[in-house]
């Protein structure tokens, strides 16, 4: 028993042997130490893509800055106005800024980006499917041709399609992918990186803008959040997004931590099969209707995350134009309600991806669906094989999606109204088809209203709640959320004061 | 024994080459649109089949096989298509990472479970129950719930060492010993009961031989018994359990480089595997059978030097 007591003793001795650890973020000497659980596949800005944005940030500019308010701004172009029929946007470029190599950032520049960014064929390249034509006026005036009027462009070029590399790297086949060359605050380090394991950004030593606050900045890769919240807990990490409520709960208390919520991503079931092609019943609109009434969403937010979130009923946030608050509550959980509107029982197919869809929340689903005649059958498919059996073989009538609400209207009608990807059948309704070309041309805030109330009426998804999350930092930084990422921008942290 | 050792270097390229296809043909089953990941799932199905054409999917299984072999034969692993890192970089950055943890397990695996399983297997009786006990509850506590309690304790509550991270040996000295040590206590607790009952159970038989009752009779110390003689023929069968477990040390390490938060090639392998990322994870096969035989060579070596009866000609 003594022995076994001389065990905890001896730990500490070789502890104190073995010396401090150089901690990324603890000497916090102007350096930056994050922590995320997203593997970008490249540092070339065509593969740009999502939350995996802070990486581009950090060694390019965009052509617009997005603030955390989600309003623009400018970065690399200083103006832009766009022409009365909204198919001409007219950017103004700065004259002062220069590439790594001491080349121009020009108007040739931003056209051989953007072209080679189209063609590309990376997961935003579709971004930049209306401009027809780049045509450049002179070295600092470039004029985008659009085919249609795209209401969400701005936001476009303030995200991956904005990013501009030094075009000399063009021709130096896959040099990007792991040497990135922008005009951006830092530069990559590559002595100090392990991609795929930790990316390290050292500030350039001339950079055309506003200075950012730290020296350094490291971005570290965790395959898990419990790792991450013991990293910010020992404060050899300074910055990260919790998802998991869980996770969340045990960061908060710690002692130091300092947190910051933010509403991002919805849950919900998107329904893409309005057109009843698998499923024939989901063509009535009473049915979807009867779907909504059917699930006890409060209860799901308080079993599944805690209670961290704000149930809905819209997939259009609360930062959008067309967002109503009073969708929110649209529809009570009535299964008496439900089991009239659906009227015959019928059984519904849907894809379970184990990292989105928890046991407790298929249980609660199967639980409530039951209870209104609706046999709810998940298929277990795993990450790899869901994308080929959902999007490319349309096997399902809808799937359990955590999907990011973004602050821009025509991203959100881009992406789950449009036929695309998360529209697969291609449905859609006189009403829809009426309001598009309006919003499409105006954007105006009394379409997008109308189109978003249709949506809830007419039954298009079953939203849950949007999910809180949760910036935490050891209580060096403070994090300025994004509005439209859930990750912050590399240029929303800042020394704690 | 040279002929030895070459018969078992040739068994083991032949191995390698029967592995290696397996795995490819089982990853080339088209089970993970990789191209689709790649681009997502807005992507254009034309844009989707470039990326397929790109990184020679579209190709035949066999031909692609056979393209990898030859690259590989030439030491050329590719590139990753998730990550686009040089694969042998790749894994030359994470490797120290796994085979630290990997020898200091085996290390602390081997002095403890030989100081344990001689001090039950020669004093028997209170002993001999206090060290069952202890192997059968490190043996029956989940590792997950050992790292966890470790990481609390040590690293969160204690702050005795890192929670997370790694510090290369070439860095600091310190600071690798400080970043693997909770790790490898974390590993050690399973291998260290396993052997140490291997160790026990040995010696037991041993000290029942006529040849230990013969030594004991002619009035040799009992300590040069125990260690010149009952210890030599009681390793051999310890040895082949430390040498399954060293190698079985790679999917252990899993769980504790993920909560460690380490970046060694166990939590690699689940990662690219997941996404079907052929050149790393061929790699990663390769470099796993290799270390088999290699670990399994030695240990047949190790044995024979213990004990010439076993030695093979």
């Amino acid at each position: 028993m003594k022995r076994t007591a001389a065990f905890l003793p001896l730990l500490a001795l070789l502890a104190a042997c073995s010396g401090t650890p150089s901690q990324p973020g603890a000497p916090a000497e102007k350096s930056l130490a994050i922590a995320t659980m997203t593997l970008p596949q490249s540092l070339d800005p065509k593969d740009a893509n999502g939350s995996a944005l802070p990486f581009f940030q950090a060694v390019y500019d965009t052509l617009v800055k997005r603030e955390p308010d989600g309003t623009f701004s400018p970065m690399l172009a200083t103006g832009w106005t766009y022409d009365a029929a909204m198919t001409e946007l007219k950017l103004t470029l700065r004259a002062d800024v220069t590439f790594d190599d001491g080349s121009p950032f020009d108007a040739a520049a931003v056209k051989a980006n953007m072209e080679r960014f189209v063609k590309g064929g990376g997961a935003q390249a579709k971004t930049l499917n209306d401009v027809k034509t780049i045509e450049v006026v002179d070295a600092t005036h470039v004029t985008l041709k659009l085919a249609q009027p795209n209401p969400a462009l701005l936001y476009y070029l303030s995200d991956a399609a904005g990013l501009m590399a030094n075009p000399a790297d063009f021709a130096k086949g896959e040099q990007l992918k792991t040497q990135p060359g922008g005009t951006g605050p830092y530069e990559l380090d590559q002595g100090q990186t392990v991609i795929g394991t930790k990316w390290v950004f050292k500030r350039t030593a001339k950079y055309w803008g506003t200075r950012l606050p730290y020296d350094t900045v490291s971005i570290s890769y965790f395959d898990n959040e419990t790792a991450i919240v013991n990293g910010i807990r020992t404060k050899q990490l300074n910055a990260a997004l919790i998802q998991d409520a869980d996770q969340q709960i045990a960061v908060e208390g710690a002692a130091g931590v300092k947190t910051v919520k933010q509403d991002f991503d919805f849950q919900g079931i998107l329904l893409f099969d309005r057109a009843g092609m698998v499923t024939p019943r989901l063509k009535d609109p009473a049915v979807r209707q009867g779907l909504n009434h059917a699930i006890d969403r409060q209860t799901m937010l308080d079993k599944i995350r805690q209670g961290r979130g704000q149930i809905t009923g819209q997939v259009f946030g609360p930062a959008t134009k067309g967002y109503l608050p009073e969708l929110d509550t649209f529809y009570g959980f009535d299964q008496a309600k439900a089991r009239e509107l659906i009227k015959e029982p019928f059984e519904l197919k849907l894809p379970r991806i184990p990292a989105i869809v928890s046991d407790a929340l298929a249980a609660s689903l199967q639980t409530d669906l039951a209870a209104v005649g609706v046999k709810l059958v998940w298929e277990d498919v795993d990450a790899g094989s869901a994308i080929q059996k959902i999007f490319r073989d349309r096997a399902y009538s809808g799937m359990v999606m955590n999907m990011g609400q973004s602050p821009a209207d025509w991203v959100v009608v881009g992406e789950l109204v449009l036929p695309g990807a998360f529209n697969m059948f291609g449905y859609s309704d006189d009403t829809v088809k009426k309001l598009l070309p309006k919003i499409q041309a105006k954007g105006e805030q009394a379409d997008l209203q109308a189109l978003n109330r249709h949506l809830v009426e007419d039954g298009w998804f079953l939203p849950f709640y949007r999910m809180t999350y949760l910036h935490v930092s050891d209580g060096s930084v403070t994090i300025t959320p994004q509005d439209g990422m859930a990750v912050p921008s590399i240029y929303n942290y800042a020394p704690a004061g | 024994m040279t002929g030895f050792v070459v018969r078992r270097v040739a068994a083991g390229a032949a191995l390698a080459l029967v592995i290696s296809m397996l795995s490819y043909t089982l990853l080339s089953i088209p089970h993970i649109d990789v191209a689709r990941q790649l681009l997502g799932q807005g992507a254009a199905q034309e844009l989707v089949d470039a990326k397929n054409a790109a990184l020679g999917l579209d190709r035949p299984a066999l031909v692609q096989y056979l393209d990898w072999l030859a690259a590989a034969v030439r030491g050329d692993f590719g590139t990753s298509w998730f990550t686009s890192e040089n694969v042998l970089r790749a894994i030359a950055n994470r490797l120290p990472v796994t085979l630290s943890l990997m020898a200091g397990v085996t290390l602390v695996t081997a002095l403890l479970s030989l100081l344990l399983g001689l001090w039950a297997g020669v004093r028997r009786g209170r002993v001999d129950r206090f060290v069952q006990i202890l192997a059968v509850t490190g043996y029956a506590l989940p590792g997950f719930l050992v790292t966890l309690v470790m990481v609390w304790l040590f690293a969160v509550e204690l702050g005795w060492f890192p929670a997370i991270g790694y510090i290369g040996l070439e860095e600091s000295f310190t600071g690798w010993l400080s970043t693997v040590t909770l790790p490898i206590l974390a590993l050690s607790v399973g291998s260290v009961a396993g052997v140490a009952q291997q160790v026990r159970g040995s010696v037991i038989d041993v000290l029942r031989q006529d040849y230990v009752r013969t030594l004991r009779a002619r009035g040799l110390p009992p300590r040069r018994i125990i260690l010149r003689h009952v210890l030599r023929n009681a390793a051999a069968p310890a040895l082949s359990v430390l040498g399954m477990q060293f190698v079985g040390l790679l999917g252990g390490a899993v769980l504790v480089e993920q909560i460690f938060g380490l970046p060694g090639i166990g939590s690699m392998t689940v990662g690219y595997t997941t996404r079907g990322d052929i050149p790393i994870i061929m790699a990663l096969v390769m470099i796993s059978v290799i270390g088999v035989i290699v670990i399994n060579l030695l240990v047949d070596i190790l044995i024979g030097w213990l004990n010439p009866k076993a030695r093979l000609r």
